[in-house]
């Protein structure tokens, strides 16, 4: 019935990237069911296409997502993944670990599961890949006792991340990993307790270059950055052209806005600072020599997402500076969320992102009722039509001519 | 999400509503039973901490009475 | 049986105690960060302390064993102490530079493969496939294996004109950022779904499985106590599937991959942008797909031949232009990669400056 060998499987144990087939097959030396995937996947292999049926369960008392229902669409053939849930916890903030962790979720989860694993899932969780619908709970209240939760499946608050922000890096512009940590932990109703239309994810990147793809892949994308001027480093500057760095072709001809200038006769870098739209190509390029200003924060984006259903959309600017540098400054950036979801749960139709609802009911409406103010660093470039949807309650609605005379 | 705890009304209602469906988003249970969808959240919070309702992901989330929705045929 | 007290709501792990102590005294105090050898950071504290962390490829879909190993490693070298990257890569934190050589000897003699920073490939995100997904239309890990055999030598080295960036999303629902990657690896459906109407009848709620239609296509049949789908409404996208198993949209003939190109994530230089199709279908050759490692191969070649240093795949493209890019990739263009969908018209080019 389940052949044995895997022929077509074999073929990716070779070349020199890590195969994961090799990993299944690690796995199936003690799991039945990491045993079974292997002919199920072959299968798949020979036949082109997979096997697999979703199902609603979540199975953990209290909880609304984390799990996610699988099924085997053949469960005569393959029995022991006639149930083959994934779990998803929590990740700690940029995916740091100690090994005493990450041996504690190895433990249970071959206690429990299949062994299998994803180091991580897209949105950032630690995945378990197949356990049965019994041992949901056993799973749950273990890894709780472990001091693991659960992350996001569903309508949700999705589980978020963070780059590796000041725990390894010096463009960091807020602290990127205690802002997940604090701001996951102040949102565990919407994390854990679907109540939306649909998901719902915030990422956190420490600069503009994004490690995270928060504006791709995010409703709420904080992406940190500085109001001031970037600061240069004459010493440093004079360093990179002793060392024959080129200063002019690598970095200011390449600065979108030309406000960097470099004179080679004095080697001396000087930066127009009202020019600089702090795109951190030149602090890429010279990070000894070139930092972020002083005066640090982020940028709330709003309306990330993939492709279904509108088309992919990229978040777009809501707020163009917040300062995050303490709880306290946690405490508007989770009002603002809060405002702009309930917003969203009142206005969304079922499986609609946030940015699609404020795509069909206008950029304009959704300010105006959450009372975020517009300004010009929300768009590219205004509106070319001059259709305005003007407030009547605004305007003279008197009905007479200037004389006072009816229309 | 309302905070504090749920009016045992509301969970009466959300209780005898979901009797008459296979499973509902919590958004149209509130309509139906002509309360806050913020009290039904928070209802149904409590109402699946005690075994009574769960939650079920296909596609968005809807909430059903426990057990009302097995595995896929 | 025994009960154990659930704790509910307590948030993930503090990251505070996984952090090594060279990063809890310079947390913060990083000064900058040079690249000593492919798949070596070297970061460099205002304290003058410098924390080395060595990058190792990982399938993501690992096994207990895999973590387990890297434990070892971690404790032998690392003081106990590891983390994931954005792209699912392994980082060993090297504290002691004594201990930099050992760990990379140990590394390559247990066969791990080291690289995949600066102007690299350092792994493609990707999705569950044929593993785990109910809606895949090609796997994601066999492609990505395949892809990045075939890569493997922009893994460890730094020879590419800037970063290479790429994602694969086994539908077109397309998790995984595939959407603004330099090079995106998508399954396609393309034909409706199969109803079985006795599956249909036994288990799915009509009501739902018709609102479940991002598109309207579902229709109640009342007649037959199922539903019909309007075929040229539907853009297959398995909701209905993952609604109820009788809706079976998995098409071995018709089932296969396209190619987007030219997205990014970071704002360096130019503003973050969406990943654009330039092949619109490959078919699903397993176990290796040689169709797709070779159109991903020849992007990549012809990109290395034409880019100016420092440029991704997408700042390259919009500089000499898209219809120079189907020029020099020899690429055939067709009418499928003309958007026809919801934001199509500011793709149209309304001006008469062009290339050949």
């Amino acid at each position: 019935m389940t052949e044995k060998k895997t022929p077509l499987l074999d073929e990716l144990e070779k070349g020199k990237w890590p195969s994961f087939v090799t990993e299944i097959k690690r796995a199936a030396v003690r799991s039945a069911s990491a045993a079974e995937l292997l002919p199920l996947l072959e299968r798949s292999y020979r036949e082109r296409i997979g096997h697999w049926k979703h199902g609603g369960i979540v199975g953990v008392r209290g909880y609304g997502g984390g799990v996610i229902g699988r099924y085997v669409d053949v469960p005569e053939d393959y029995p022991n993944l006639a149930e083959f849930h994934t779990v998803r916890l929590l990740q700690p903030s940029g995916w740091f670990y100690n090994t005493k962790t990450l041996r504690t979720v190895c433990d249970i989860w071959e206690k429990h599961g299949s062994g299998l694993t994803n180091m991580h899932g897209s949105t950032g969780d630690i995945i378990l890949l197949g356990c049965k619908t019994n041992e949901i709970q056993p799973i749950f209240d273990e890894f709780s006792e472990a001091g693991f939760d659960l992350g996001g499946s569903g309508s949700c608050l999705r589980t978020t991340n963070c780059c590796v922000g000041p725990g390894r890096c010096e463009h960091a512009c807020y602290d990127t990993l205690d802002a997940c940590y604090n701001i996951t932990n102040e949102f565990m109703d919407e994390l854990h307790r679907p109540m939306w239309p649909y998901k719902s994810k915030i990422k956190f990147s420490g600069c503009a270059n994004d490690c995270t793809s928060s504006i791709a892949r995010s409703d709420c994308s904080v992406i940190g950055t500085w109001r001031d001027t970037l600061i240069i480093d004459p010493v440093a500057v004079k360093e990179y052209a002793a060392n024959g760095y080129p200063i002019k072709s690598q970095v200011c001809d390449k600065c979108p806005t030309s406000c960097l200038t470099y004179n080679k006769e004095t080697q001396e870098l000087t930066i127009v600072g009202e020019e600089c739209s702090r795109c951190m190509h030149c602090i890429n390029m010279m990070p000894k020599a070139i930092h972020p200003g002083k005066e640090k924060g982020a940028t709330i984006l709003i309306g990330g997402k993939s492709t279904i259903v509108q088309s992919a959309f990229m978040s777009w600017v809501v707020v163009p500076f917040m300062k995050l540098e303490s709880e306290d400054d946690y405490e508007p950036f989770k009002e603002l969320m809060r405002g702009i979801w309930e917003w969203w749960d009142e206005n969304g139709k079922t499986r609609e992102r946030i940015g699609e609802t404020i795509y069909r009911l206008g950029m304009g409406k959704f300010l105006r009722e959450t009372g975020i103010p517009p300004v010009p660093q929300m768009v590219f470039r205004p509106r070319a039509n001059p259709y305005v949807f003007w407030n009547q309650d605004e305007l003279d609605k008197s009905g007479t001519m200037l004389d006072g005379s009816a229309l | 999400m309302q905070k504090g705890p749920a009016s045992p009304e509301v969970k009466a209602k959300i209780i005898a509503y979901l009797e008459t469906v296979t499973k509902a988003k919590s958004r149209d249970v509130a309509v139906a039973i002509g309360e806050k969808k913020g009290d039904v959240d928070n209802a149904v919070k409590e109402l699946t901490a005690e075994d009574i309702v769960e939650y079920l992901y296909i596609t968005t989330t809807y909430i059903c009475l426990k057990g009302k929705v097995g595995a896929p045929e | 049986m025994a009960v154990v007290k659930a704790k509910l709501d307590q948030g993930p792990p503090n990251y505070k105690e996984m952090l090594p102590p060279i990063i809890t005294e310079n947390y913060g105090k990083w000064a900058y960060h040079e690249i000593p050898s492919p798949g070596v950071l070297k970061h460099v504290s205002e304290s003058g302390a410098a924390l080395f962390s060595v990058r190792v490829a990982s399938p993501r879909l690992v096994s207990i064993d895999f973590i387990r190993d890297i434990c070892v490693l971690a404790d032998d070298y690392c003081d106990g102490f590891l983390r994931f990257t954005t792209r699912n890569n392994v980082e060993f934190l090297v504290s002691d530079e004594a201990k930099l050589n050992p760990l990379m000897d140990a590394l390559k003699a247990k066969g791990y493969c080291i690289g995949g920073t600066g102007p690299s490939i350092s792994n493609i995100v990707h999705t569950q496939g044929w593993i785990h997904c109910h809606t895949a239309a090609t796997d994601a890990s066999g492609v990505v294996k395949a892809v990045m055999d075939d890569l493997y030598e922009y893994f460890d080295t730094m020879k590419l004109p800037a970063k290479l960036k790429m994602g694969l999303a086994c539908c077109l629902n397309m998790c995984g950022a595939a959407h603004c990657s330099d090079i995106a690896i998508v399954g396609v459906h393309r034909t409706p779904p199969v109803i079985n109407h006795d599956v249909i009848r036994k288990g799915t709620e009509i009501p739902s499985l018709v609102a479940s239609c991002p598109t309207g296509a579902i229709r109640p049949d009342p007649k037959n106590k199922s539903v019909k789908v309007n075929d040229d409404k539907c853009m297959y996208c398995g909701n209905c599937y993952t609604m109820s198993p009788g809706m079976k949209l998995n098409d071995a003939r018709n089932d296969g991959l396209a190619i987007l190109v030219g997205g990014k994530t970071s704002n360096a230089r130019s503003a973050p942008s969406f990943s654009r199709m330039v092949i619109p279908f490959l078919p699903n050759t397993s176990p290796r797909w040689p169709e797709v490692v070779a159109a991903v191969r020849n992007i990549i070649e012809v990109w290395i031949a034409n880019a100016q240093k420092g440029e991704r795949i997408g700042e390259w493209v919009e500089r000499v232009g898209w219809e120079r890019f189907f020029s020099l990739t020899g690429i055939p263009f067709s009418d499928m990669l003309i958007d026809d969908y919801i934001f199509s018209r500011e793709t149209f080019r309304t001006g008469a400056a062009f290339k050949y």
